[in-house]
């Protein structure tokens, strides 16, 4: 009776931690991407709520809240309500499975620093990506604007095809470590990171993880300059916040994925892993930060014809070559 | 430690199910606290869809889009399944003898890149072009 309500206790701890830490990552996150943005392009940024504009996040959420809450007459109410819950909440959800830190040893019990180490990690991931195109796609339909439903089209065809790279790109890392398991994953990893094993995997995953968060050079879906916000457009007050804490929970989730498959996990020296593997995420983070302040926008046909025509015969062909090499090796 | 196997499974999705809650509960409560705060002021045109200031012209649900998008879903749909039978081949890939687990993967792999090159060679990939109007 008492190990079971230890174990509920560690539980809600553990999610409390997890959930706690991602939200304020990724309001932060967005604090973050103002002013790295700020500086590439020689300006401050946010500099007046707070010590370096860190109260920012705060002020921000205060206003959203404070907005009016807008549904448009025509849209189709349910699920324009709905639209931004799916898309928050299959970015949180993700963190379900995600191995942030080495096990840790408290009191002689073994804490594993995950919240469930599912056998079928890597699936539930893909899964939950594939179930975030309802969110824009069904937040673009119901508003009914034109610019939104333009919007939501374009997210949904993008995303489903970057998709295809994404599944390519994880099936040579799965081949060599043989399990789904995210936890095993990382074990794998402890000599040498999936980076260096299967470069051209590594190289697939960044791009279309990139195309899949919609962010430049992929921000088609929410070209500013010719469809106003794209698939937000008629949200406004917190339904919009979620959209947009949704996408920065994405980018952490997105990051934590390079990380879990091909960069290690929490492996590395000298630093507790819990540390390592925030560096790794912040790193990738900032790697996307800088793209988008480098990088000017494809065209959309560019890019459909980018993913099909390179990234999935590239992938089909690695996970030939891995397999080749696999049995060389034997 | 007498949790039997497939116990420890249904409680691994417990978790996951209380994260379903936790985060259901994390978005209505943000709409709910903004409906306390946020100030309703419904004025004539508030409801109008957003056309850059212009009155609405014609419903949204009406407009022609390109096909282009409807034909990626078609080859999204057969080629995602392929994907989905690639991922136990590739957790599976050591338990098959050798050379005969490569020569059916190089045959299932050749097979299921000919959706790609049908699409490719039937220009789905080239975006049309809309004719000049008049």
């Amino acid at each position: 009776m008492n190990d079971v309500l230890l174990t509920i206790i560690l539980i809600v701890i553990k999610l409390g931690l997890v959930l706690g830490t991602v939200l304020s990552l990724a309001a932060y996150m967005v604090l973050a991407e103002r002013k790295v943005l700020a500086r590439m392009q020689m300006r401050h940024g946010p500099n007046r709520v707070g010590p370096f504009g860190l109260l920012q996040p705060l002020a921000d959420l205060i206003k959203l809240l404070c907005k009016e809450d807008l549904i448009p007459e025509r849209a189709d109410r349910w699920v324009f309500m709905l639209a931004p819950a799916i898309s928050v909440g299959t970015a949180l959800l993700a963190f379900a499975v995600i191995p942030f830190g080495a096990p840790l040893q408290i009191f002689g019990r073994t804490i594993e620093l995950v919240i469930c180490d599912l056998n079928i990690g890597l699936l539930y991931l893909f899964a939950l990506s594939s179930l975030a195109v309802y969110g824009v796609a069904l937040g673009g339909w119901a508003s009914q604007s034109k610019f939104a439903l333009l919007g939501g089209l374009r997210a949904m065809a993008q995303m489903i095809s970057y998709e295809l790279a994404l599944g390519l790109a994880i099936v040579p890392v799965v081949m060599a470590s043989k399990s789904f398991s995210l936890t095993a994953i990382v074990a794998s990893q402890q000599s040498l990171p999936n980076a260096l094993r299967h470069p051209l995997a590594f190289l697939i995953f960044v791009i279309a993880i990139m195309a899949e968060s919609k962010r430049t050079p992929f921000d088609m879906p929410e070209a500013e300059n010719e469809l106003v916000a794209g698939y937000h457009t008629e949200y406004s007050g917190m339904r919009f916040g979620m959209f947009f804490v949704g996408e920065y929970v994405n980018l952490i989730v997105l990051g934590s994925m390079l990380t879990v498959l091909f960069l290690g996990g929490w492996h590395g020296p000298f630093l507790p892993s819990v540390g390592w593997f925030l560096i790794k995420i912040l790193a990738v983070a900032f790697f996307f930060i800088w793209v988008r302040g480098t990088v000017p926008r494809l065209r959309y046909d560019q890019l459909m014809a980018f993913g099909w025509k390179i990234l999935v015969p590239l992938g089909l062909l690695n996970i030939l070559v891995t397999a080749v090499w696999l049995l060389w090796r034997g | 430690m007498g949790i039997v196997m497939s116990e420890q499974h249904l409680l691994d999705y417990m978790y996951v199910l209380v994260f379903v809650l936790v985060g259901l509960a994390a978005a209505v409560a943000q709409v709910v606290v903004s409906r306390l705060f946020s100030p309703p002021s419904i004025q004539p045109k508030t409801g109008e869809p957003y056309e850059c200031g212009m009155d609405p012209y014609g419903s949204a649900w009406g407009i022609r889009f390109n096909i282009t998008y409807y034909l990626y879903a078609l080859i999204f749909l057969a080629f995602d399944v392929d994907i989905l039978y690639l991922f136990p081949v590739a957790v599976a890939f050591d338990t098959v003898s050798g050379l005969r687990g490569v020569i059916e993967l190089f045959l299932f792999i050749g097979i299921l890149s000919l959706a790609i090159i049908y699409a490719w060679a039937k220009g789905v990939f080239i975006w049309t072009k809309k004719k000049p109007a008049g």
